[in-house]
């Protein structure tokens, strides 16, 4: 048995309530992989970056630093699966660490809670996590397939602030990227590269909630650059992209009148996929659009 | 340049106008932009890559090289009051690609908190505070996914502040200590009555 890495499991909003599959494929795939996620308990949203980095950075850096404080009083650097969860909970420990004032004026606040942050933990994306050779790596992935999703066609959607803005960030240029592609390629599908394949999915920055149609329009874009190329479906590594993809696809069909019936999957629901986990068990059939033709190719 | 109409007519006139008007110049503004945003957004020299890879400017009349323009120029009402002010999907896009190496997204946000400032903010930002507010989520469970969770051999209720109310307290003495949830409860009150 391989030495267990232990990490606090932050959750955000959309993925344990609207694709709990998501964040239950995430801790069995994981612990498959030598990494056990712990509850974080008592997190909350991490804040929403673009509600509330809007109204007030302060409040978001105060309420992202809640969370921190949780993780650091478990002493376990946190683990997440959602960019938008990443932007604030990443980016926010960072800043904190290394702007005094800033971590002053947090901790001002998070006194009248009892709370103060440290300063003592990092904080991770799944995916890069898994990508980490020292950690996962993909080799370790190809390893652990017993159902190679041999035969399809795959759209990776990185999404926004996993990557950028990349001078806050570790992961370098964020124009053309391939190694959630590569992580892709672990499980045997294709990874298809496809036009302004970096381009947004549309929700972000309270954008989804201000103007539907335009936030629609731009998921629009992508899918049409998707199926360009002959995807069969999209995966990503944030459930609120999922959720535009997934749901906005429905709200394309009623406002555009347009129909793509294309499978959006989580990385962590296909990885479970490829480990052998049922599309069940993955919670599948919550999605609002069928995986059943992709389902059909693999299983 | 795409037109813009908005139901206001006064303000549609206002934006319309591509004049300059030095009485309409704050440089206050300028420089607070760059406190909240920590970019040097004087640095501009309007080579307009931010607006050509744009997700939004293609589908609207949102144009972040106009508001960087504003930025320096210290057009602060014109800045604020333009709804296109909220088009912004914070992509980071133009951050990642200025030659000049500033955030324009930061020049977004940090117009969008003095916006907030005045109570020009729409209301479905202030939804996510009342949300956070009661559950600790902006996206809140609810009795479908609890079934759904519970399918999966999951708990019905994730370990986050649904699971352990208890924590909420702290959220709500958070956002109170910024008066947040008036606030919101005040703008959405006078919006939608």
């Amino acid at each position: 048995m391989t030495e267990m890495r232990e990490y606090a499991f932050f959750l955000g909003c959309i993925a344990p309530n609207r694709y709990p599959g998501a964040e239950s494929a995430s801790i069995i795939t994981s612990r498959r992989l030598g990494i056990e996620l712990l509850p974080l308990n008592g997190a909350s949203c991490c804040p929403a970056p673009g509600a509330f980095g809007s109204i007030d950075l302060n409040i978001w850096y105060a309420m992202a630093a809640r969370n921190l404080v949780l993780a650091e009083q478990m002493e376990r650097d946190i683990a997440l699966i959602c960019n938008g969860c990443y932007k604030s909970i990443y980016e926010v420990n960072h800043k904190l660490k290394h702007n005094d004032e800033l971590r002053d004026g947090v901790n001002e606040v998070l006194k009248e809670i009892d709370m103060e942050f440290k300063g003592s933990i990092d904080v991770w994306h799944l995916a890069e996590l898994l990508y980490d050779e020292n950690i996962v790596g993909v080799e370790k992935i190809r390893e652990s397939v017993k159902v190679p999703l041999t035969g399809t066609k795959i759209a990776v959607h990185y999404g926004c602030h996993l990557m950028k803005p990349k001078k806050e960030r570790h992961m370098g240029s964020t124009e053309a990227p391939r190694w959630i592609e590569e992580l892709v390629e672990a499980l045997g599908a294709e990874a298809v590269e496809y036009r302004n394949k970096m381009q947004c999915c549309g929700a972000g920055g309270g954008v989804r909630g201000y103007d539907l149609p335009h936030s629609l329009d731009i998921t629009n874009e992508k899918l049409q650059n998707m199926i360009e190329v002959g995807a069969d479906a999209v995966t990503e590594v944030c459930p609120f992209c999922q959720l535009q993809f997934d749901r906005g696809q429905i709200e394309i069909e009623e406002k555009f009148g347009i129909k793509y019936d294309m499978p959006v999957f989580h990385y962590n629901e296909l990885l479970g996929l490829a480990q052998g986990m049922s599309p069940s068990e993955l919670g599948l059939d919550l999605h609002a659009i069928s995986t059943e033709p992709f389902l059909k190719k693999v299983l | 340049m795409a037109t813009k109409n908005y139901p206001d007519p006064i303000l549609n006139e206002k934006l319309r106008d591509r004049y300059y008007h030095r009485d309409q110049s704050n440089p206050e503004f300028t420089k607070e932009i760059e406190k909240i945003a920590g970019t040097m957004a004087h640095m501009c020299f309007q080579c307009g890559t931010c607006t050509a890879g744009c997700p939004s400017a293609p589908r609207s009349s949102y144009r972040i090289r106009e508001f960087m323009r504003r930025a320096v120029l210290g057009l602060e009402d014109e800045a604020l009051t333009d709804p296109d002010l909220w088009f912004c999907t914070t992509c980071y896009s133009c951050t990642d690609r200025c030659p000049r190496d500033l955030a324009p997204t930061d020049v977004i946000m940090a117009m969008r908190n003095l916006a907030a400032r005045r109570d020009i903010v729409p209301v479905n930002f202030l939804k996510t505070v009342q949300a956070i507010y009661s559950s600790g989520h902006g996206v809140p469970n609810n009795d479908v996914n609890r079934a759904a969770r519970e399918k999966l051999g999951m708990t019905r209720d994730p370990p986050t502040t649904s699971m352990y109310p208890e924590y909420i307290k702290g959220i709500q003495k958070i956002l109170d200590h910024y008066g947040l949830k008036e606030r919101a409860d005040r703008i959405i009150k006078e919006r939608e009555g």
